[in-house]
């Protein structure tokens, strides 16, 4: 198993369709499915510390379509909220009424689904990157939101993503305020932000950031807006509750 | 046939105009008071009861129905033509004897009513009783008593009492916790080094310790034998379980992997004939 997510020898992520055996070759990980018997199969992922985790799965015919997607970071270590605190590497710095474009890198975590009946089961899930899937706190410990966090870098475009490791997102931003003002950090809740992949990159819907000022108090206000692509659209892996957005402060 | 049973019921007089067709009537009257609170209960249960929180519901429920029963009691009483004047001079001696012998009852009775107003913890909340070493999840407040599910699986009953003057410490009120633990490093070795490679370890091995607020490093003492460091790290409320067991042992193993030293208390002995 390579180290380097660069290589091109990983497995693509899509539909697959098992009739013996199948190897996905991810970074730090490898899954298996294969047949043991009539209309049997078995799964088996095992990491880079050698943790195993094996499961059978019947089936009522006699191969298995899975499909290898991304999906939302919120699983790993364990869910506990829904919502995504991008830390950038690098601040921005916007000038008052000044509107601009950033792409910003986001976790990704990877998912493997059962197709049957035209719908898609969630069989496991995992993360190629435990060491950088850390929650962090957004506000004060007795008023503050539990967030996934993560220091997100300022790309180019769409396809710096690190294969299995992240996807892309892109951020308008936009100064409403009569002064400068820097951007480091986004809360959102990342259950808004549907993925798509293409090959083995990842993009996420669009985040609009606004500072303005919300009854004399300035504020960041963060929004969704779905993007209209030909990538293909992650199935979900966590049931979709509903988040109330954030009352961000501004830098 | 029917008619001249009851007649025969109405003739025969127990005491003081009590009789027995007014005795059963009483007990229809109480019989249908107690199937309609179940009723009302069982309504309330199902319809009401999910919109409200577990303990008002709870205690709503319980308020309904011993309600509707006291009221068919009343009704009963009424319709018996039982005097109860006698009884209320007579309750009011037997109460203060009563007051006297069930003083810590009635003492539990009452800090459950208000720890229901008060409400320090609501039913599933993770607390402390620091003054009596318990903690664990509360089930639930009754009449008398607060029942916790304690962390080792055992059920503990405290008397509301109890409860209510004690100091109640809530786990569970706010998203995040803090751990703290002290390690001592020999006077020789680089600090800052030895910070660095234990918040490395932090964030490579233990996942559920929070990257924001960063994990804090204080010089706690400059004791006898160490120099003591304090690590303060914050971690998911529900977490706790994967964080404060493990971080000294975690702590450990960075300081070892990079051949830092842990003294043990050490004493020079001079001898006075020396």
């Amino acid at each position: 198993m390579s180290n380097d997510p660069e290589k091109s020898n990983f497995s693509k992520y899509g539909v697959y369709t098992v009739n013996e055996n199948l190897e996905l070759i991810l970074p730090e990980t490898m899954v298996k499915f294969e047949r043991i018997g009539e209309n049997v199969f078995s799964y088996s992922r095992e990491d880079s510390e050698g943790n195993l985790s094996e499961k059978i799965i019947p089936t009522l015919s006699n191969s298995l379509t899975i499909e290898l997607s991304p999906i939302r970071p919120l699983n790993h270590p364990a869910k506990r909220t829904n919502y995504m605190y991008l830390d950038f590497t690098s601040p921005i710095f916007l000038s008052e009424f000044v509107s601009a474009t950033i792409f910003v890198t986001c976790p990704i975590e990877i998912g493997i689904f059962i197709i049957h009946d035209g719908h898609k089961d969630s069989l496991d899930w995992f993360t190629c990157n435990p060491v950088d899937s850390r929650f962090g706190l957004y506000g004060t410990p007795e008023l503050g939101t539990l967030c996934k966090y993560v220091q997100s870098d300022i790309v180019q475009s769409y396809d710096d993503s690190t294969p299995f490791i992240n996807g892309v997102m892109k951020i308008n931003l936009k100064n409403e305020l009569e002064s400068g003002k820097s951007v480091s950090k986004s809360v959102f809740p990342l259950s808004d932000y549907s993925l798509y992949y293409k090959n083995n990159l990842v993009i996420f819907d669009t985040a609009n950031i606004i500072l303005k000022k919300k009854a004399l108090v300035e504020s960041t206000d963060v929004s969704s807006l779905k993007i209209d692509t030909d990538w293909t659209a992650a199935p979900s892996y966590e049931r979709i509750q509903p988040s109330k957005r954030l009352n961000m402060g501004v830098d | 046939m029917v008619l001249d049973f009851l007649q025969s019921l109405a003739d025969s007089e127990i005491t003081g105009g009590l009789t027995l067709l007014s005795l059963l009537i009483g007990g229809l009257i109480m019989a249908v008071g107690v199937i309609v609170a179940r009723i009302v209960r069982t309504l309330f249960t199902k319809y009401y009861a999910p919109k409200l929180s577990q303990d008002t519901a709870k205690n709503f429920g319980k308020l309904l129905y011993f309600g509707i029963i006291i009221l068919a009691f009343l009704v009963f009483t009424s319709s018996t033509g039982v005097d109860l004047s006698g009884l209320v001079v007579a309750g009011g001696i037997f109460g203060i004897v009563i007051g006297f012998a069930t003083q810590s009852v009635v003492s539990n009775l009452i800090s459950g009513v208000f720890l229901m107003i008060e409400k320090p913890a609501k039913q599933g909340d993770s607390i402390e009783l620091p003054d009596m070493n318990i903690s664990g999840s509360l089930l639930d407040i009754s009449t008398f008593s607060v029942r916790i599910r304690q962390f080792d699986g055992t059920i503990i009953r405290v008397p509301n009492e109890s409860v209510f003057t004690a100091n109640i410490r809530s786990l569970s009120s706010t998203t995040v916790r803090r751990v703290e633990t002290v390690v001592g490093i020999a006077y020789k070795e680089d600090l800052d080094n030895a910070i660095s490679v234990i918040r490395k370890e932090i964030h490579s091995s233990m996942p559920f310790v929070l990257s924001i607020p960063k994990p804090d490093f204080r010089i706690k003492e400059l004791a006898d034998s160490s120099v003591n460091i304090e690590i303060l790290v914050w971690h998911p409320r529900d977490d706790w379980g994967e964080v404060s067991p493990k971080l000294l042992k975690v702590v450990k193993k960075a300081l070892d992997d990079n051949g830092i030293e842990i003294p043990f208390p050490q004493r020079v002995i001079w001898d006075a004939k020396d």
